[in-house]
């Protein structure tokens, strides 16, 4: 009996390793192998905005509110979704890296310094942050990538869109979540 | 001597109304000739009021389609207009993000419409005038969608002052330059308005002119179509009237000479007073010749009336033209040569026969040579010709002509000698004795054979009457020939 225990001890651990992903570990990242397109987190800009590509720093610099205008003079306006949404909890999780407590903080001592030019709008849906940011030429949003539409522009993190395998903007799954 | 007159009367003699007066014509075609003229002015007219009426019609199709309906689409383009701008400026009335993008979405759905409603108008547009309008309106739109956004933009961005300095700068003035051009747009389609409802009045006062035109234009030619028509009857009336009378009087004439001589010659033998053999040979021929003359006036007057009564009487079948002249020649051989008249035949050798009646034929032509005699003149001649002719549809003819050179026959006259009674006032004046039914009598025996009868004169000259009849071909045809005539002069 020992073989055949051996091999399903062995059959269960390939089963549970299968389960679990991998590469967690390595920081703010999950994987586009690791789940399908729906859940990977877009990062959006007006059509009429010239920037194509961010680095992960910059992006973050953005969100953070240390940048006040793009390239071509736009007022950066951010366009965040309502506490508690899956894609707002990624943005905190992988690029504020901060707790919605935290968020709150920064952006009042910013606004208080002066270090922070404007505090983020705040939307209910990815549609009304795909509305808002259609109609605002410096606006920066994010959804998830099933909601993008022709009306907004994707725009490449580290060069790497949603759909790429190396893309390190996910939605985290609610299970994994908690 | 006692003087006789007797001679007959319109109820010995059936004739036709139509046939025995020519103005008679007048009185059956001529009203109905009129009644078609009537009708067709009155079609004419009818057809101008009905393209007034449409024409009316059609304006005021216009006015609702091009002015009213584009009245109504300036109104709802008013209207989106200013929809879009109220959208834009309510969402200033508001920090919170989610509604300001919806009425970001109320403003863009407007003017999308406003959008649509100008592109529409510019593909309506047909006058210079509308089409710089539509031009000038699509790019103040354009020019204040332009703002517009910028003003959105602003609100969405939280910069309440920025949006109220870029609307009062640039949104309030190009607005009012959209409004005033939707304003110029509704002013034109006013005055299309104006224009086409001025043209349908118009229209349909002049439909009402030609009513009343027509209406009186319809009774003054019915009143005078009735008058006409009653005239002609009257006038035809009259003149078959005067026919008749002049009829009986030159009949009572041809009778009561030869009844007068007759009567007197039997008088004179009653009363002894013809004494010896000669006297008595002389009377009896004047007796004899005198009756001949009556009889023979019977005789064509009742002829006539046979002519009219019976067209179908004759059977026909192929005849030699040779035998045919030879015996009118042998029947009037003696009026010939009573009357002193060289005849000279020339008949074509190789004549083909001819379809007809022979007694009929011989009656046709002696009344042909008669008449020659008759008007022939001094020249005392005659010329009998038979030859052949191509008639229509390419069959053949033959042609039977008596020439003569006589007094001819003036050229209103010709139209009227084959009127039944018809006699030229010029024989009557030369005291020629006839009762105008020779030729009549002649027409009708040709044309109940399938032929007819013309004639060619001229005053002072002589005259040719030639009769054309058609050509026999086969037993068989001369049958259905035969059939067909039958069947002709019973319809």
């Amino acid at each position: 009996m020992q073989p055949v225990r051996r091999i399903l001890v062995g059959l269960i651990a390939c089963l549970f390793l299968m389960q679990v992903p991998t590469g967690r570990a390595a920081g703010p990242a999950s994987s586009n192998a690791e789940g399908s397109p729906d859940r990977m987190l877009a990062i959006v800009v007006n059509r009429a905005n010239p920037v194509d590509e961010l680095s992960f720093q910059e992006l973050r610099r953005i969100f953070l509110g240390e940048r006040s205008h793009w390239p071509n003079g736009k007022r950066i306006t951010l366009v965040m979704m309502e506490p508690g949404t899956p894609e707002r909890k990624a943005m905190l999780r992988d690029v504020y890296r901060m707790s919605e407590e935290d968020l709150n903080r920064h952006f009042l001592r910013g606004l208080f310094t002066g270090e922070v030019f404007a505090s983020p709008k705040t939307l209910a849906t990815s549609v009304g942050v795909r509305k808002f940011v259609f109609n605002v030429p410096g606006a920066i949003g994010y959804m998830a990538l099933s909601d993008v539409d022709d009306s907004v522009k994707v725009i490449k993190v580290d060069g790497h869109l949603p759909s790429d395998k190396d893309y390190r903007l996910g939605i985290k799954p609610v299970l994994s979540d908690k | 001597m006692k003087p006789t007159s007797t001679g007959p009367t319109k109820d010995d003699i059936r004739l036709p109304a139509s046939n025995a007066a020519g103005s008679g014509l007048w009185s059956g075609y001529g009203s109905t000739l009129l009644l078609l003229l009537v009708f067709a002015v009155e079609l004419g007219v009818g057809l101008f009021l009905l393209r007034d009426l449409r024409t009316a019609n059609v304006e005021a199709q216009r006015m609702y389609a091009g002015s009213v309906l584009g009245l109504r689409r300036i109104g709802e383009l008013q209207y989106q207009a200013q929809e879009t701008r109220r959208a834009t400026l309510y969402a200033l009335t508001t920090s919170d993000s989610n509604l300001q993008v919806e009425y970001a979405d109320q403003t863009r759905a407007a003017d999308h419409r406003v959008s649509e409603g100008i592109t529409e108008y510019l593909q309506q547009a047909t006058t210079p005038r509308e089409i710089e309008l539509g031009k000038r309106l699509s790019g103040d739109w354009t020019a204040y969608l332009s703002v517009r956004d910028e003003v959105l933009a602003s609100i969405l961005e939280g910069s309440t002052k920025e949006a109220v300095a870029r609307d009062l700068s640039g949104g309030v003035p190009l607005f009012d330059h959209v409004r005033q051009d939707l304003d110029e747009i509704k002013r034109q389609y006013d005055e299309q308005a104006s224009q086409r409802l001025a043209n349908v009045e118009a229209t349909s006062h002049r439909s009402v002119f030609r009513l009343i035109g027509v209406i009186f234009f319809t009774l003054l030619f019915a009143t005078g179509s009735v008058w006409a028509i009653q005239r002609s009857r009257v006038q035809s009336t009259l003149q078959f009237a005067k026919l008749q009378m002049d009829f009986v009087a030159s009949v009572s004439h041809e009778l009561r000479t030869p009844l007068s001589v007759i009567c007197l010659a039997a008088d004179n033998i009653a009363d002894g007073l013809v004494g010896g053999k000669d006297q008595m040979d002389k009377y009896r021929s004047v007796i004899r010749n005198q009756s001949r003359q009556v009889t023979e006036l019977v005789n064509q007057i009742l002829l006539f009336a046979s002519t009219q009564e019976r067209p179908g009487q004759y059977v026909l079948r192929p005849v030699k033209v040779q035998d045919v002249i030879q015996s009118v020649l042998d029947a009037t051989n003696t009026l010939l040569k009573e009357a002193d008249f060289t005849v000279e035949p020339q008949i074509e050798p190789g004549l083909p026969e001819i379809m007809g009646d022979l007694a009929a034929l011989s009656q046709c032509l002696q009344n042909l040579i008669v008449n020659a005699v008759k008007y022939g003149g001094n020249a005392r001649w005659i010329g009998v010709r038979a030859n052949l002719a191509a008639a229509e549809h390419g069959r053949k003819e033959v042609c039977i002509s008596v020439q003569d050179r006589g007094i001819g026959i003036a050229p209103d006259d010709v139209q009227r000698i084959f009127e039944p009674f018809y006699r030229s006032p010029a024989v009557t004046a030369a005291q020629i004795h006839g009762t105008g039914l020779g030729l009549p009598v002649a027409k009708s025996m040709a044309e109940a054979m399938g032929g007819y009868l013309t004639v060619d004169s001229e005053l002072g000259i002589g005259s040719v009457f030639t009769l054309h009849l058609p050509v026999a071909k086969a037993k068989a045809e001369a049958a259905a020939v035969n059939s067909e005539v039958r069947v002709s002069s019973l319809k």
